[in-house]
């Protein structure tokens, strides 16, 4: 049950990010960026879950989470909030260049 | 210090000259100075590490804070790798040799050399690494730096170019994330060595050619390669000069890298599915680049699409598979950055000569009468792009040719042969505008531009190589010995 709740999650995750990555408005792709960014995070969570080994040190029994996807997860998480900052720097120079936060107005490179 | 350190150098190096690089930065001199001294001693302590792999005929092999390998971090730099990161740190240098006589207000920005050796940070570091998630965290500072260098560049467009660039790359850095999640739930392990053994094994997990695909994708936005090329030309006409330079040469050289490794190394027996396409792409981004090159209005422009093209020759080559045609893959694309990178010098110093700098065709007519010495260069490395002897790149189109004729592949190697001839076309057009049409009335050029000593060497280099190939060649042959033989490979990250 929860295996399917998970992957139903990061798949609406995923839908939502993707369908705003393709909207004319740039901030809104922006963000749709972001969402999806964090659809993958889980999705490398969920590559580790309910199938580790116990950690040598913890003297537990049973099933535990394996805990290199969470360290995968942390860096890809740092990684893309660095990236998201330097996407919205940019977005900032050119909505204040453009005036405008329409895809298609932003056409400097269009010959 | 132990022996197999030394393959940390070239990433080691510049990566800790950048914290020094942004405190030096009230004093540009200093900076500089520093800057250049740690990108020499990367490109020296290559060149060591090339030297080593190459005479001892073993990987040197770091694992980082002595975890044993499927477990730690792991370094490795095997011939490929230690060819591709001496290439890349060879032009990396010569690069910021051109930045340093660059008349660019980009180059005065106090954070342009640390940024420059972040990106040739990330450049090495993902040709080292011996993990597939450091692949993707180097890729990252390499995009970023990138990005970074060509947001503040004197192009007015520089930003719009940048975002289109980092949008893009974040999106392939998202398609290897999914492949390394999905490696990771097949198999436990995201160390190469491993992995490679691992999927020889038991190639049967449902996730495996997904994630292949998803690699594939993201070394072919890495190497622009052709349905996900569309960034290209407008990124790097939009970067100044000497990153252009460095861009345009040895970055996307990364894709080629990938693709070499995930044939010989990863999925050596999937293979078979990727090789058909990469020929399809390479072939239809020899036309489409060449043809993009011809009919294009700006120098700069014109030498971006050159390089969609002239990965279309590599890939078709990687796409063969045959040990000649891998050699001559590596040749062409060793070969291909010194020219592209020197190409693009040279063009970028006419256009700084340029009254308003631009690299268009309409604006730089005719400047090329106030630098002969460039044009002199710029013949020689035009010829050496289209592969007319003595130069280096005829022995690298010789050898593609040699090796399709040998698996008897005549169509693709039909129409590479045609687009070869394009790249004639369009530089000796390039040529004829810059150099030999009278400059228009009124029109002032600058009486100084960015220096010419980069591309000097670079051209000289190639001259050197187009004579004297057999060290090239040779060491290519070994490196395509080293792919033929992964175990090699394997046994010396994982032991036994």
């Amino acid at each position: 049950m929860m295996d399917l709740l998970t992957a139903l999650a990061i798949s609406a995750l995923f839908g939502v990010g993707v369908f705003q990555m393709l909207r004319r408005n740039l901030i809104r792709s922006a963000i749709g960026l972001a969402i999806l960014s964090n659809a993958i995070n889980l999705f490398l969570l969920a590559a580790g879950a309910y199938r580790g080994e116990v950690a040598a040190y913890a003297n537990l029994a049973g099933q535990r989470s394996d805990a290199l996807p969470q360290a995968l997860v942390l860096t890809a998480i740092v990684i893309s909030m660095g990236g998201f900052a330097l996407i919205l720097a940019m977005l900032y120079v050119l909505s204040v260049r453009y005036k405008t936060s329409d895809s298609d107005e932003v056409k400097g490179l269009r010959h | 210090m132990e022996r197999n350190t030394l393959a940390l150098l070239p990433v080691l190096i510049p990566l800790a000259a950048v914290p020094v690089a942004v405190l030096l930065r009230r004093n540009p001199r200093v900076q500089a100075a520093w800057s250049f001294g740690a990108m020499l001693s990367a490109f020296i302590t290559s060149a060591i590490v090339l030297q080593q792999v190459w005479q001892s005929g073993k990987p040197l092999v770091v694992q980082l804070g002595g975890w044993a390998a499927p477990f730690g971090i792991t370094f490795v730099a095997d011939l490929l790798s230690a060819m591709m990161v001496l290439m890349s740190q060879l032009v990396l240098s010569m690069g910021f040799l051109y930045a340093l006589g660059a008349r660019d207000q980009c180059v005065q920005y106090p954070m342009f050399f640390p940024l420059f050796l972040m990106l040739a940070t990330g450049l090495s570091g993902a040709m080292m690494t011996g993990d597939v998630f450091n692949l993707f965290v180097f890729a990252e500072l390499l995009v970023f730096a990138g990005a970074a260098l060509t947001a503040i560049s004197d192009d007015r467009f520089g930003t719009e170019a940048a975002y289109k660039y980092f949008y893009i790359s974040l999106l392939a850095s998202f398609a290897l994330l999914l492949a390394v999640g999905g490696l990771y739930v097949s198999y436990g392990t995201l160390n190469l060595a491993d992995l490679a053994q691992r999927i020889a094994a038991d190639p049967s997990p449902p996730l495996v050619l997904p994630a292949m695909a998803l690699m594939a994708v993201f070394f072919m936005v890495k190497g622009a390669v052709m349905p996900f090329h569309f960034w290209q030309p407008d990124f790097h006409t939009a970067a100044p000069t000497p990153v252009h330079a460095v861009l345009s040469s040895v970055v996307v050289k990364l894709g080629i890298y990938g693709f070499l490794r995930m044939t010989t190394l990863l999925f050596p027996a999937q293979a078979e599915l990727l090789r058909p396409l990469l020929i399809l792409a390479g072939v239809i981004g020899a036309w489409f680049g060449g043809l993009g090159a011809a009919g294009t209005y700006d120098a700069k422009r014109m030498l971006a699409y050159s390089t969609l093209g002239q990965l279309g020759f590599i890939l078709v080559a990687i796409g063969w598979g045959t040990p000649l045609a891998l050699i001559a893959a590596l040749v062409y694309a060793f070969n291909h950055s010194l020219l592209k990178a020197a190409m693009l010098m040279l063009a970028g110093s006419v256009a700084s000569r340029a009254p308003v700098k631009t690299a268009a065709f309409e604006a730089i007519t005719g400047l090329g009468k106030v630098t002969p010495a460039a044009g002199v260069l710029f013949l020689l490395g035009g010829m050496g792009l289209a592969g007319v002897p003595p130069l280096n790149g005829f022995i690298s189109k010789l050898l593609i040719f040699q090796s399709g004729a040998a698996i008897g592949d005549y169509a693709p190697l039909a129409a590479i042969g045609l687009a070869g001839i394009v790249t004639l076309v369009y530089v000796v057009r390039a040529f004829q505008r810059i150099w030999w049409s009278p400059m228009p009335e009124g029109v002032k050029p600058k009486p100084y531009g960015d220096r010419l000593v980069a591309p000097a060497i670079l051209i000289a280099l190639s001259v050197a190589l187009g004579i004297w190939p057999e060290p090239l060649l040779q060491l290519s042959n070994d490196v395509v010995d080293w792919m033929r033989t992964p175990d090699q490979y394997v046994r010396a990250v994982l032991g036994g």
